[in-house]
């Protein structure tokens, strides 16, 4: 077979601008794997760099540089980008594909992700949200990641896509396979067994569809009036469970521990329990600090970016955990202030592929944050745990978090 | 003053519907902003001021003038 999209030897590449970073490496006994990126920085590296590991790629730092990644899709695509780089790679409907072609999916899906949507789902998430912590409320602790975090998310895929509550425990494992393994025999097994749940699935609601997400996308048309191709289908119900559960459960983990560590952060969102528009404001900062996406792009041609050669293929990675701290953009970027006033992170990107599911995603969050806080308005890290078996890679985050009240 | 809204930029991100709902509001089919005021009262100016510099993508601005 020919691959067509791998990147060059790095010949064209100044030894200034080599650094020696793996971003899947978290060393031992490290909790916080955006420390990693923030350490590069600390460190002086050029804000635009290459690494030789994981197949060869470009980093960029500079808030201006990673909006330009987002936004430059003629020059930095989305369409096979996989890092280390492998062919065939399904291509994600719409993420994997460039302007103006992911106005297809993209329209497909947008209106059930809408504001207004997502307002019209807010009263069933309090309703997850609060099964859920009446699962451990009396025991007085909880993991926070197994026990909450993976769990809602995953419920809210499954009533979206029109499935039952019963098949959770199915997707929790298919998901917890595929953002966890890296055995590659397993991870195989593991793709092909989603999409065989999906195709089954889409079967289903082609043949009795419903009003649910799912039913929705098979029901479909294009330009033509006919049904999409069958594997775009697939691969669409491939993305949004790609990019719907661990985004969630990780940013979740991390507000958590910051929650659990900072009574006074809690205290001002009880504060403002009523104020929806202070609520989101204090979100917004969450999520611009705890962002655990890094987003991957494939240069279109051989060109000059900011003064340096880039080779067609070549891979870049658009860390968003360091964007949103760049102190050219934001004042005191370091520190967290609830009460923020212009915050434009990048968090769910920017452009042509912003996060279709970002306001949903924010309102599972702030659902959450504001339930547990009624509840459970004290809580704090078990024993002084502060998270364990930390990893990194395009989503970021830790599998455990002991909390206790 | 008013604001103008660029489409063509806009991506649906809604800090603006979230930062200024008496002034902007989203369509229920890509989520783009709506204006909902042509001329913007004095006593919320600051708060559009404040919301134009929000938007991550630069879609708004606000301009002296009345709506056409
Ligand atoms: C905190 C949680 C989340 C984060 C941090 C996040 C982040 C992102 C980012 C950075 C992108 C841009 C991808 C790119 O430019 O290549 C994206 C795209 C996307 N996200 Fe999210 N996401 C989250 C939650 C969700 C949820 C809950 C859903 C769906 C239910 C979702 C669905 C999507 C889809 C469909 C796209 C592709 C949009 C397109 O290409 O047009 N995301 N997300
Ligand atoms: S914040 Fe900007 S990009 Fe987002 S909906 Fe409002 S105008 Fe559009």
């Amino acid at each position: 077979m020919t691959l067509l999209w791998q990147p060059s030897p790095p010949d064209h590449v100044p030894s200034d601008h080599i650094v020696d970073f793996d971003f899947f490496d978290i060393p031992a006994g490290c909790t916080d794997p955006t420390e990693i990126w923030h350490n590069l920085v600390k460190q002086g590296v050029p804000p635009i760099f290459y690494t030789p590991h994981n197949g060869g790629h470009w980093v960029f730092l500079n808030y201006a540089d990673v909006v330009e990644g987002y936004r430059n899709h003629e020059l930095f695509s989305t369409y096979q980008t996989p890092i280390p780089p492998i062919e065939p790679f399904p291509i994600m409907q719409p993420q994997g594909i460039d302007p103006p072609d992911n106005k297809v999916f993209r329209l497909l899906l947008s209106p059930m992700f809408t504001p207004l949507a997502v307002r019209r789902m807010t009263e069933g998430l309090h309703a997850r949200a609060n099964h859920l912590i009446d699962t451990f409320e009396a025991k007085n602790h909880c993991d926070f990641v197994r026990d909450y975090a993976e769990l809602f998310p995953t419920a809210t895929f499954l009533e979206l896509f029109g499935l039952g509550a019963e098949r959770l425990p199915e997707f929790l494992a298919l998901a917890n396979t595929f953002f966890r393994s890296v055995d590659p025999a397993v991870r195989a097994q593991n793709v092909t067994d989603i999409y065989a749940v999906l195709d089954q699935l889409f079967r289903e609601k082609n043949a009795n569809p419903g009003t649910d997400i799912a039913s929705t996308i098979v029901q479909g048309r294009d330009e033509n009036g006919q049904q999409h191709k069958w594997d775009d289908i697939l691969n669409c119900g491939f993305l949004l469970f790609v990019a719907g559960l661990d985004t969630v459960t990780n940013t979740m983990t991390y507000i958590w521990r910051y929650l659990a560590t900072n009574p006074r952060a809690r205290q001002h969102f009880i504060s403002k329990m009523d104020d929806q528009q202070a609520s989101l404001i204090a979100l917004e900062e969450l999520m611009r600090i705890n962002a655990v996406s890094n987003l991957y792009r494939r240069v279109t041609k051989d060109c000059e970016f900011r003064g340096i050669q880039f080779k067609r293929n070549d891979r870049v990675i658009l860390p968003n955990t360091v964007a949103n701290r760049d102190n050219k953009i934001f004042e005191n970027a370091m520190e967290i202030d609830l009460n923020r006033k212009v915050n434009n992170h990048v968090t769910f990107g920017v452009g042509p592929h912003r996060c279709i599911g970002s306001h949903l995603a924010k309102r599972e969050i702030l659902v959450s944050i504001q339930a547990w806080l009624t509840r459970i308005p004290d809580f704090h890290l078990d024993n002084g745990d502060v998270g364990a078996e930390a990893f990194g890679g395009a989503v970021m985050g830790f599998r455990s978090l002991k909390l206790r009240w | 003053m008013r604001v103008i809204a660029n489409l063509d930029i806009c991506q649906g991100h809604a800090r603006c519907e979230d930062l200024c709902p008496e002034v902007f509001s989203t369509d229920p089919i890509e989520g783009k902003v709506v204006v909902q005021v042509d001329e913007i009262p004095d006593d919320l100016i600051e708060k559009v001021r404040l919301t134009v510099r929000n938007c991550p993508e630069g879609a708004l601005r606000l301009v002296k003038g009345n709506a056409q």
